[in-house]
């Protein structure tokens, strides 16, 4: 079915796609114009038709380009823009909201046959109504061949392409790295931060690569956050796929020093969101699993070396990264009948929170320090190459990627039922000298101050003193 | 261009001699003479003159709008051709629910009277010409009113409005108005420009618009004719005397690549309008046979990849269009792919034209080509091919009912499937799309211009729904009762009512609502079209 929408007046390449279909034995169903997405929506399930072609000669189609996919979507039917006003960075856009196909101008007409043969087919085995989001195979895993025929708008699409991620704390550091590298890799990403004119101006900077950024400005911290995100991630794109929840703070100073804000910060951020997050897309995902759906889903969630050995002075960060740690490996088991995967990263990055790493007189390439090398190990543990991979930490960055070997049980020693003073006083010397010795706190051997220091900078961070955003409520 | 053959399918020999259908002098007379062939009339002993440099213009709300006229005309513009956005051209207002993603992003958004007096502010209205590609009794209606408000006598208006009565709803300016309405429009408005406006083209036939969806310069021009004969027929049937509208009449044609082609439509239609005008319509006034040509490059020939080859096209079509001696030119700018024109793209546009009229000398001598056995033989069969084809369709019955069977509609289909069949094949060449293609990520250059988006103007929208309830109701309600009555009367003249209730303070939608009411149809067009049938396409 075919139709322009809103004012689009322009019907002749509508007309022309219509006649060069029908020449291949496709039956159309012309609605011309004037049309909502609403009333495409209606007559597409009315006729039983298989795809809704939109064409498109004016900029109007933004405007309607989500409620249009939406619909379509719940319809079960697939979606086609194509015209000559569409780039390839609307083309990369509406492909990572979902669409089946966009095909710029003077697509190869090839190209366009193919593709729709493809989505029509694809369209009829799938069950009507509910059907999965329009342009992904029954994995969930995108179809790259149907996004790379070549209709000379856009380059080959990435690894990444069809998949949606909300990114959290994402203005800045390695959070921005990861959205921009997530987007080049062809993700659709729902980029968020407390801090909303950086965040602005970090997906803005992601210019000119397959994918598209989404920025929703919120406080983490905020118990509404998580459906916030997912929210939005929804209406713009339909779908969910990853989380990345990176947001974080740090507060230094020993215990004696160290107040009840700060801790609260520090858990609130580091513990508390990550498992509200979870606990929302992870319904999420239970829900789409329980509809039928085939989940292809991954969490990505950011702990510490501090978390993992400690770092001096830094208890209370080190224990909120330790019980993130924890949290990855509990949830993957939990998460891991939906079809979610739960990992954990363990960066090391020169940021705002490391400002006092060496600098690198070099671009990231020659900076080992630079939050762009840790990127792609979170992008690929969001791709298909990691459907497997789950309950895992792995340490990246300084030109290292490990996976830390964790907790292990010791060598039992039998306990004595309610062992006496004088019998502790014999046997706990004897099984503490079985025990491998932990390995020491890090220290700042990175600089001064470092992590396990107190530096000023970090801790003149946001004492409530950044700009608290508009809050969005889902 | 295709292997011995002209765009329109007209059989080239390898080259031409005398043998090949001269057609001998008389037949094309000089310059100013019938049959005009080598150029319309021009008072006597003048030198030839130049045509009107002008190019397409309008965005977001009148008053930018007219800043991009004023920036036109310093850059040394002679004319003004406006346009007006998606909401304009489908005479609906700014603040109708629909129109908020489009309002100004591609034209100008015109509801009222005050946004044409907005518009035309400061505007030398008695010295140059302002053509109208809006919906055209209300861009007469709206520029009469602003001329008087303004304390010109409308009676010194020059310019022109396209009168689409046939084709409008097939080519991209549908007003959801039924066809019956959409002529008496027409009629109405060009009698009422006759009377009040007697220097202006009210009744500019535009094949341009009809032909850029892929139509030959063949089935441009015997569609153009086909409207023109249908109107000036109804005219005559209302008692005007052929010789009081004929003289008011223009044509504004598209020009493609086929350069020899393109001049041989032009000359061969100012020969077929002599002759329809002087031995069919039995008009005696020699203006009557003499036909304005003005011309709008096609944007159909433009590419979106790499953008800057455009600047060429539209330079070579305008040289040729020049040759040709047409009264007034717009190029589409290199960027028409992607939107209407930027700023740059204007000042390129008519640094191209003011090259080649000061440059190049072209212009001084008339109907440069005339004489060579090559243009003259393929003006003659094209001629021939025209008329064959307005006499065909003229035979197939009412021309009202062939456009309510969607036998034109047909016509502009198989074109654009035609065309990009021709395209994809490579039987038509098209340098950066079939040929010599680089790819997406080396062709940036004037890309990133092309691409710059025009937000829509919402703060205009939201100006016009405040203005709204201001206004005085009681003569407002009366104007569009009238407006409703008329609709509804055959018999009944619509321009009176309509000018007077654009005076009154109604807007565009508005009036247009009452004439759909007065014909028992919904005032809104969206509810209108959700009432449509989905057509099945069918082989
Ligand atoms: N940089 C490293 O070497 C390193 C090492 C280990 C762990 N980490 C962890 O990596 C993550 C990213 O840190 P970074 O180094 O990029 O720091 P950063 O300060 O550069 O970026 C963190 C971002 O999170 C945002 N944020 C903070 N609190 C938030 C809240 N309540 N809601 C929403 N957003 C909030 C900040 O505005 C900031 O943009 C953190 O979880 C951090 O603990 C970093």
């Amino acid at each position: 079915m075919i139709g322009t929408l809103g004012l689009d007046q322009h019907e002749v390449g509508a007309m022309a796609i219509s006649q060069l279909l029908v020449r291949h034995g496709y039956e159309v169903i012309y609605l011309g114009r004037f049309n909502t997405p609403r009333r495409l929506a209606a007559v597409a399930e009315q006729e039983d038709a298989d795809i809704v072609g939109v064409s498109v000669h004016s900029w109007e189609f933004a405007a309607y380009a989500g409620e249009l996919l939406a619909r379509c979507r719940d319809l079960g039917v697939g979606l086609v823009f194509g015209g000559s006003v569409l780039t390839g960075r609307d083309r990369g856009d509406l492909l990572a909201r979902g669409a089946d196909a966009v095909f710029g101008p003077y697509a190869s007409e090839s190209a366009m046959l193919e593709q729709i043969g493809a989505i029509v087919e694809r369209v009829r085995v799938s069950p009507a109504a509910g059907a999965r989001p329009a342009g992904r195979s029954a994995t969930g895993v995108p179809n790259t061949e149907d996004m790379s025929a070549d209709d000379g708008t856009a380059g080959a699409p990435g690894p990444l392409s069809g998949r949606v991620v909300i990114v959290t704390g994402a203005a800045r550091g390695l959070g921005r790295a990861y959205a921009a590298e997530l987007c080049r890799q062809g993700a659709a990403v729902v980029a968020s931060d407390v801090d909303e004119a950086a965040l602005e101006e970090a997906a803005a900077a992601v210019g000119g690569v397959p994918g598209s950024v989404h920025a929703v400005a919120c406080d983490i911290t905020d118990p509404g956050a998580p459906a916030t995100l997912l929210g939005a991630a929804l209406r713009r794109y339909g779908q969910l796929h990853c989380l990345v929840s990176n947001a974080g703070v740090l507060r230094s100073g020993p215990i004696l020093r160290l107040d009840d804000d700060d801790l609260r910060l520090l858990l609130d951020v580091h513990v508390t969101a990550a498992f509200r997050l979870l606990r929302v897309i992870g319904g999420y995902w239970r829900a789409e699993a329980k509809a039928g759906r085939a989940v292809d889903a991954a969490a990505v969630l950011t702990t510490s070396a501090a978390g993992l050995y400690g770092f001096r002075a830094e208890a209370a960060y080190s224990a909120a990264k330790a019980a993130v740690a924890m949290l990855a490996r509990v949830a993957a088991d939990e998460l891991r009948r939906y079809g979610a995967t739960v990992n954990a990263v363990a960066p090391a990055a020169r940021t705002r929170l490391t400002e006092w790493l060496p600098d690198s007189p070099g671009g990231p390439d020659a900076d080992p320090w630079a939050a762009e090398h840790v990127a792609p190990v979170v992008a690929w543990l969001a791709g298909p190459g990691a459907r497997d991979v789950t309950g895992q930490v792995i340490e990246a960055g300084n030109g290292q990627v490990s996976v830390p070997s964790g907790w292990q049980p010791g060598t039992p020693y039998p306990l004595p039922p309610l062992m006496s003073p004088a019998q502790a006083r014999s046997l706990m010397p004897r099984v503490l000298a079985g025990a491998a010795s932990p390995p020491g706190l890090l220290t700042a051997k990175l600089g001064a101050g470092g992590p396990g220091g107190s530096s000023p900078g970090p801790r003149r961070e946001r004492r409530d003193g950044l700009p608290r955003p508009e809050r969005h409520r889902a | 261009m295709t292997g011995g053959r002209s765009a329109a399918g007209v059989p080239l020999r390898p080259f031409y001699t005398p043998a090949d259908g001269d057609p001998g002098y008389a037949a094309l007379g000089d310059p100013g003479t019938y049959p005009f062939t080598r150029g319309r009339l021009r008072p006597p002993h003048a030198r030839p003159g130049g045509w009107i440099q002008r190019e397409l213009s309008g965005e977001g709300s009148p008053r930018r709008s007219n800043e991009q006229f004023r920036s036109l005309l310093a850059h040394g513009a002679l004319g003004i051709d406006v346009i007006g956005d998606n909401p304009t051209m489908s005479a609906l207002d700014p603040d109708h629910p629909m129109c908020a993603p489009a309002v100004g992003t591609t034209g100008v958004s015109l509801c009222r009277k005050q946004d044409f007096t907005e518009l035309l502010e400061g505007i030398p209205l008695d010295r140059i010409t302002l053509s109208h590609s809006l919906p055209p009794a209300f861009a007469i209606a709206g520029q009469y009113l602003a001329a008087r408000d303004s304390g010109l006598d409308p009676a010194v208006l020059r310019g022109s409005a396209i009168q689409p009565p046939l084709y409008s709803e097939d080519c991209s300016y549908s007003t959801f108005l039924p066809y019956g309405i959409r002529m008496r429009l027409t009629l109405d408005s060009i009698a009422f420009s006759l009377r009040e406006m007697p220097r202006f083209h009210a009744f500019l036939e535009d094949t341009y618009y009809i032909s850029d969806g892929g139509l030959d310069a063949v089935e441009e021009m015997s569609l153009g004719f086909l409207e023109i004969r249908e109107i000036c027929r109804r005219l005559l049937a209302r008692g005007l005397p052929v010789d009081s509208f004929a003289p008011r009449i223009a044509i504004l044609v598209n020009c493609r690549m086929d350069l020899f082609e393109e001049i041989a439509k032009i000359r061969a239609t100012r020969r077929l309008f002599a002759r329809m005008m002087r031995e069919e319509f039995g008009a005696a006034d020699p203006r009557s046979w003499s036909v304005n040509v003005a011309v709008h490059t096609s944007g159909l020939t433009l590419t979106a990849a790499q953008p800057a080859n455009n600047i060429v096209r539209g330079a070579v079509q305008a040289l040729a269009m020049a040759m040709a001696g047409v009264q007034g030119l717009e190029i589409s700018t290199f960027d028409e792919p992607f939107r209407t024109p930027s700023d740059i793209a204007h000042q390129l546009a008519i640094r191209t034209q003011q090259i080649i009229w000061a440059e190049t000398n072209v212009g001084a001598v008339e109907d440069p080509l005339g004489g060579s056995w090559y243009l003259e033989s393929l003006t003659g069969e094209l001629e021939r091919r025209i008329e064959a084809a307005v006499r065909q369709t003229e035979g197939l019955g009412d021309v009202g009912a062939l456009v309510e069977s969607g036998y034109f509609r047909g016509i502009f289909t198989r074109a654009a499937g035609r065309h990009s069949a021709a395209v994809h094949s490579g039987e038509l060449r098209v340098v950066g799309v079939n040929e010599h293609v680089v790819p997406a990520e080396d062709d940036r250059f004037l890309r990133d211009v092309a691409e710059v988006r025009f937000e829509p103007d919402r703060a205009h929208a939201e100006r016009i729904a405040a203005w709204r309830p201001g206004r005085s109701g009681g003569p407002l309600r009366a104007a569009l009762d009238r407006v409703r009555a008329a609709a509804a009367d055959p018999d009944a003249d619509l321009m009176a009512p309509v000018v007077a209730a654009l005076d009154a303070d109604a807007t565009v939608g508005e009036i247009t609502g009452c004439l759909r009411e007065g014909q028992g149809l919904p005032a809104d067009p969206f509810e209108f079209a959700a009432r449509r049938q989905p057509a099945e396409v069918r082989r």
